[in-house]
């Protein structure tokens, strides 16, 4: 049978196909568009242009060998200096090794916080390093950038080259005990490093966040990026996601606040700028709450006045270098590699 | 048989969602496994083209629904289609309301 067109319930059908014509476009177009605009986003975000090294150890006087060694789990290549620390009769000692870790979106010299100027520091005050790039960083392996999650494997494929990679000067021989210096992202990684790998056996945090995310949902939009310009903060949460569906950078797993209760009782030294606006003194503050849960923690806390992100060394030098030193002499022992050492 | 139709499109946006979950799967896996070495543009590109793929398939869907939608139950499936859709944004502005 037939339905005259102008039957009623037909034109009622008729408008109701149309309005929901209408709604089914709508969010057509703005949910591709949405997830669409958000996976560039999220391209953007972990991918950080490796920034060149211009200097070496060897611009501060000190000898130095160039190392490569494979990630933990997955294998990349990361390329590093090894510094052997100088004794204060001007030999040379591998005996105690500080694995160095660089912030985001610089490398192992981070001319930013003067970091190889830090590195000399700790090398002339006997303790040997391993500065290197973490993955898509300097000279490593172009990698996605995950603020911690993935990069922890680089810091625990450092421990592991220490331990039992080749020798990197033979004469000095291995280390025989490491601790690790971190700062700003670097800092976050080797903080969840170190609660999965009791071989490292002292840790200084300078300028860790306690999670990142937040961080990100604050700074992504201040950012721009080509084409779109500033990101509007609603595509922040999405971007995040699609950046752990297409490159497998989990940014929620960035959480050094859960899991640096492991460290204890290994002795652990927190450092944070009080005038730094970028990770605020809040993460600090509960880094050092989950820190200090266990009875057995040794945690030592320093706040740096008037120091920006990841400036503390810049602002402070000596003071900085002495409390670290001083923090690693303690944890670590003397060093032992000469005749006569302190036992 | 025609509300079966009128079903398809909801079906086919659960179906892409499925396949979202699976990818991230596979990605989580490979990433665990080798590192994720894949080009960075490639991945966005592809990831592009499946999205516009999606669309086009829901697209293709929705206009064969629409057209042999005869009742108010076939007509509120397509909004659920629709409100599905929309769940990305949604979820959105439940966890960042508008100030």
């Amino acid at each position: 049978m037939m339905i005259p067109a102008d039957d009623p319930r037909t034109q009622r059908l008729q408008r109701g196909r149309r309005a929901v014509a209408a709604l089914l476009l709508t969010a057509g177009i703005l949910s591709f568009g949405y997830v669409g605009v958000s996976s560039y986003v999220a391209e953007q975000l972990v991918y950080a242009t490796p920034i060149p090294i211009d200097k070496t150890p060897a611009s501060l006087g000190l000898r130095f060998a160039y190392v490569t060694f494979p990630s933990r789990q997955d294998h990349l290549m990361l390329r590093g200096w090894f510094i052997p620390g100088v004794l204060p009769n001007g030999g040379l000692t591998a005996d105690r090794a500080i694995v160095v870790v660089h912030g985001t979106r610089t490398n192992r010299e981070s001319k930013g916080d003067h970091q190889l100027q830090l590195t000399g520091e700790l090398a002339r005050h006997g303790l040997a390093v391993l500065a290197f790039d973490m993955r898509g960083a300097g000279e490593s392996t172009p990698a996605p950038l995950s603020m911690g999650t993935l990069e922890q494997r680089d810091v625990l494929g450092a421990v592991d080259f220490l331990r039992s990679g080749p020798i990197p000067i033979p004469e000095l021989g291995r280390p025989k005990v490491i601790g690790g210096l971190g700062i700003s992202m670097g800092a976050a990684t080797l903080l969840m490093a170190a609660a999965r790998e009791p071989a490292i056996q002292a840790v200084v945090s300078d300028s860790a966040y306690a999670e990142v995310v937040p961080l990100l949902e604050r700074e992504v939009p201040k950012r721009t990026v080509p084409v779109i310009g500033h990101v509007p903060a609603g595509f922040v949460p999405a971007a995040l996601v699609m950046s752990q569906v297409l490159y497998g950078a989990d940014f929620f797993a960035a959480r050094p606040v859960d899991s640096i209760a492991n460290i204890a009782p290994r002795p652990l030294f927190l450092i944070h700028g009080l005038a730094d606006d970028y990770v605020p003194i809040s993460n600090f503050q509960r880094l050092n709450a989950a820190a200090t849960t266990p009875s057995a923690a040794h945690v030592t806390t320093w706040l740096v006045p008037k120091a920006r992100h990841a400036q503390a060394f810049k602002v402070t030098g000596a003071e900085y270098v002495t409390r670290v030193v001083g923090f690693f002499d303690a944890s670590l022992g003397a060093d032992r590699s000469q005749p006569g050492a302190a036992a | 048989m025609r509300a079966v139709r009128a079903a398809l499109p909801l079906v086919i946006v659960l179906a892409l969602v499925a396949a979202l979950l699976a990818i991230s799967t596979v990605a989580r896996v490979i990433s665990a496994r080798a590192g994720f070495l894949v080009e960075r543009p490639a991945v966005l590109v592809v990831w592009l083209i499946g999205l516009l793929l999606g669309a086009a398939l829901i697209a293709w869907v929705v206009r064969a629904a629409l057209r042999s939608a005869d009742s108010p139950l076939s007509l509120w499936l397509l909004v659920l289609s629709a409100v599905a859709l929309a769940s990305p944004l949604l979820l959105v502005l439940l966890q960042h309301p508008a100030p």
